[in-house]
């Protein structure tokens, strides 16, 4: 039997290469992948970018929202050229709960104009096009191929790939991982902390057709404006939470579901997914609207505490196999994040191969501490934490649609009670006790402030 | 006919999305480059080809009548040991063009000819997977003049023979000896195309694709008739039960098991109104 | 009542979705395992529902149409019981839209 790509591979000892193929490999044409190489191939070093799917971008599901700053950097003027279905110009994050939910609604034309803020798009498109630029630079992609496990000297220094092809060692001077949130290839190098299943969650989205015309009119929005809904106590106590983008001519709705929760629960996926689209406001939304693909894949969700070593001998970690994504609550944000440590990823990588000395890859670690990537995800490591307790998952909604519920139900003849008053009485019929409220809404201003 | 000193084998894919979708209601088809690819079956002809070739020590050309996008497949034809590809552009993209088996037939043949010389050899699959006539081979060979063996589920070659098996009807099988030159069309069975080697793959990435314009008039589709196709009355043997009443009865068909419809059974008007409303708004009808 | 309307079935669900299906299953489920395990998570965590319990308290599984997510080896309960890995190159799920 061929070799292949699971949990139970490992590296293979090899003699030191005399003449390494390319100076990198970039194993994973995702974002953070095709990120690496282009840096890498725009610095003029050969590299080979790996892909196990057919085209780039055909094994990889999100959500739906790209947020492009980054791409600033990367390739100026991406807006112009980007495929993007709708830019999105209204965010709404919404608390559900039973039949009732409270929505936080925020709009601003400025983001549907340039330089723009987030754009909804395909996977399959997207990766394609940022792959395309990286092959435009220079880089070898090579797709509908498995890199199945990392080449390693005796002294332990990686030198390449296995493929799954025929004849398919490849050698490099630098391997970057860039293989997603199962990296068979950081748990092969030994740079994975233990337990992964506590801090991955299961996405499950249906891709939903309707006319452009239709969604213009359920989301209030015209022309390129698109929506983004994240969503909270949608999950039926499994810690997780939902979204809702619009495309052009289609919707996506899913879920995001802790893995052990949804091992508890014992329910399926996507019963709790027709649930929540059965929910009074979703179903208005969706109503109608023809399933045209269902979609599942995980997500690291642990954050800064659960990342992975990011540098090896000779390898270096980006993107969802680093852990990198930003999956706390009202962020759903991974794609960034992995052009960004992609990016410094080729960057370190390019300096270690421009001065010949390895010891330089580093300084990636230096590089993403200086940039959003670990910044960001240092500020908010609390956030995942408390974004998927108990109390956050299944008491806060309840909370405040029962405090939002008290404040406007109007009780003539009886005067209107106060505030603090009905938030007592909200906090205490969810079992919510004042003291936890203020801890937690200190642990929210302190990561999220 | 005398084997050239290398025979050209040369094997034809079709560039297809095997699933593209249908508008439901403005029946337009969109497809989908990314997902698009050659057919199983045009796949086990560039096997058959490469396996032939090889046996013949001759030269495996793969080609296709396509547009840029779907070099991907002829870098893959290359991967796995093709000698050399070709690909026929189509002038304005006019998907009408591959869309006829004859002009394509005839671009394709004078690619060939001109490009690559006189085939001994052309193999495809027996029909795409979207247009679906397996008229072009048979075209082609009336084209390059040559012999015709269509839709065979076995080939091969030992000294200058091509022996080939067909499948008729009943299970039945039909050996064959293929004179070359030929046009053959093979049933995606027996075979699948081999894995190509890391670095035949990584040459190919790299490889410039040799693009020739293919000289095609775009014909229109014509219709010949006017009337819907009715197929002629086909006489059946009566049941064999003695009684007429048995008789009649397996003609009709009643008291034979089948799936019943779906009925909503409810005892309340307003419940089945509702749910009757319910199930149109659920169809996106209200 | 009205909620046989509301959803697709699972099989429709699935074939809306293209599935390159390669000649070695990817995925094999040690059903003797299977046998032991009290939990079962795996019946109702996969998202492509590809677990199917036996009458014998085995599993039956098959390959054909799987996400390739890796939601079964991190949950599975029975230790060894799934032997998990990525299909060959090119082959399994492919997303149109993802
Ligand atoms: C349901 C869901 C919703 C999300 N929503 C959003 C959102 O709205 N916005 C956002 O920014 N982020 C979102 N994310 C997160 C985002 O998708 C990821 O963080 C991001 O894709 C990570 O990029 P990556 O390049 O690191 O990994 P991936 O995108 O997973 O890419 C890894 C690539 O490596 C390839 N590969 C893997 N192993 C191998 C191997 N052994 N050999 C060869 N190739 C291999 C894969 O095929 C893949 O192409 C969401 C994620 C999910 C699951
Ligand atoms: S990888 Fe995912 S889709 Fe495939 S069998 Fe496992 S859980 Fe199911
Ligand atoms: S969880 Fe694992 S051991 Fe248990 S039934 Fe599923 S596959 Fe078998």
């Amino acid at each position: 039997m061929r070799d292949r790509a699971g949990p139970a591979s490992s590296a293979v000892t090899v003699a030191e290469p005399e003449r390494p193929q390319f100076d990198a490999i970039v194993v994973g044409a995702g974002p953070a992948g095709s990120a690496a190489a282009l840096e890498l191939a725009r610095a003029g070093h050969s590299v080979a970018l790996l892909e196990r799917g057919p085209f780039p971008g055909s094994k990889n599901v999100y959500g739906g929202v790209v947020y492009g700053r980054i791409l600033d950097e990367l390739i100026p003027g991406w807006y112009d050229e980007m495929p993007v279905q709708r830019w999105v110009t209204r965010r709404q994050t919404m608390l559900l709960d039973g039949e009732r939910s409270m929505t936080v609604d925020f709009r601003s034309q400025s983001w549907g104009r340039a330089p723009y803020n987030g754009a909804t798009t395909y996977r399959a498109e997207f990766d394609d096009w940022l792959a395309g630029h990286a092959q435009k630079a220079g880089a070898v992609l090579v797709p509908s191929t498995v890199a199945t496990r990392l080449l390693r000297t005796e002294r332990g220094r990686i030198v390449g790939v296995r493929t799954d092809r025929p004849d398919g060692d490849l050698t490099a001077k630098v391997v970057i991982a860039c293989d997603g949130v199962n990296s068979f290839l950081a748990k092969q190098a030994g740079l994975f902390p233990g337990d992964q299943a506590a801090h991955t969650t299961l996405g499950v989205k249906e891709t939903l057709a309707l006319p452009a015309r239709t969604i213009d009119e359920r989301f209030g929005v015209s022309g390129h404006e698109g929506v983004d809904i994240e969503m909270l106590g949608c999950t039926q106590g499994i810690p997780g939470g939902g979204f809702l983008y619009t495309n052009s001519d289609t919707l996506s709705v899913g879920l995001v579901l802790g893995l052990q929760g949804l091992a508890k629960s014992g329910k399926r996926p996507e019963e709790v997914l027709a649930e929540l689209k059965r929910h009074p406001s979703i179903q208005p939304l969706v109503r109608g609207a023809e399933l045209v693909e269902y979609s599942a894949h995980l997500i690291p969700e642990g954050g800064y505490d659960t990342m992975p070593q990011l540098v090896g001998d000779g390898l270096l970690v980006a993107g969802d196999a680093a852990a990198m994504c930003l999956a706390a609550g009202i962020w759903l944000e991974g794609v960034n994040f992995a052009m960004g440590s992609g990016m410094y990823a080729g960057r370190a990588a390019s300096k270690a191969l421009s001065s010949g000395d390895l010891g330089a890859l580093r300084e990636y670690r230096g590089l993403l501490e200086s940039s959003f990537v670990l910044a960001d995800h240092k500020k908010l490591r609390k956030a995942p934490e408390l974004v998927l307790s108990e109390r956050v998952q299944q008491r806060y909604p309840g909370l405040v649609c029962d405090l939002v519920e008290l404040m406007f139900t109007v009780e003539n003849p009886k005067p209107k009670p106060g505030v603090r008053k009905l938030l007592r009485a909200s906090a205490k019929r969810n079992g919510v006790k004042m003291r936890e409220l203020a801890r937690d809404a200190l642990t929210g201003l302190r990561s999220f402030g | 006919m005398a084997e050239p000193l290398r025979p050209l084998v040369v094997a034809l894919l079709r560039w297809t999305d095997a699933r593209a979708r249908i508008d439901p209601l403005s029946g337009e088809v969109e497809t989908d480059p990314r997902g698009a690819g050659p057919s199983e079956a045009d796949r086990c002809a560039l096997e058959h080809a490469l396996r032939i070739a090889e046996a013949a020590a001759g030269r495996c050309v793969a080609v296709t009548l396509a547009p840029e996008p779907a070099e991907e497949l002829l870098r893959d034809a290359l991967a796995c040991g093709a000698d050399a590809v070709l690909r026929v552009d189509v002038p304005s993209w006019d998907s009408r063009v591959p869309d006829s088996g004859a002009t394509t037939a005839r671009a394709l043949a004078h690619a060939i000819r001109t490009e690559l010389g006189e085939p001994s050899l052309v193999l495809t699959g027996d029909h795409s997977a979207d247009r679906g006539t397996g008229s072009t081979p048979a075209f082609l060979a009336a084209e390059l003049g040559c012999a015709q063996a269509l839709g065979l589920v076995e080939l091969s070659y030992a000294d200058g023979e091509l022996l080939a098996l067909r499948r008729l009807d009943r299970g039945r099988r039909e050996r064959l000896a293929v004179p070359l030159p030929a046009v053959c069309s093979v049933e995606p069975a027996g075979l699948r195309l081999r894995r190509a080697a890391l670095p035949s793959t990584l040459a190919a990435r790299t490889a410039t694709i040799p693009v020739v314009t293919g000289s095609v008039a775009a014909e229109p589709v014509t219709a010949h008739a006017a009337r819907p196709f009715r197929p002629r009355a086909k006489e059946l043997p009566p049941p064999p039960e003695a009684d007429p009443r048995l008789r009649l009865l397996r003609l009709t068909g009643a008291h034979e098991h089948r799936e019943p419809p779906r009925v909503v059974v409810t005892d309340d008007p307003a419940e089945a109104a509702d749910e009757l409303l319910e199930y149109l708004r659920g169809k996106g009808y209200l | 009542m009205n909620q046989r309307y509301g959803d697709v079935s699972f099989e429709d669900r699935m074939s809306h979705v293209d599935f390159r299906v390669a000649e070695q299953p990817h995925i094999v489920v040690d059903t003797d395992v299977c046998r032991s395990c009290t939990t079962k998570t795996c019946v109702h965590a996969c998202p492509a529902n590809l677990f199917v319990p036996t009458a014998e308290g085995g599993i039956l599984f098959n390959y054909e149409q799987c996400f390739e997510c890796g939601t079964c080896y991190l949950m599975c309960d029975g230790g060894n019981a799934i032997s998990w890995s990525y299909p060959d190159g090119g082959q399994g799920v492919v997303f149109r839209h993802g």
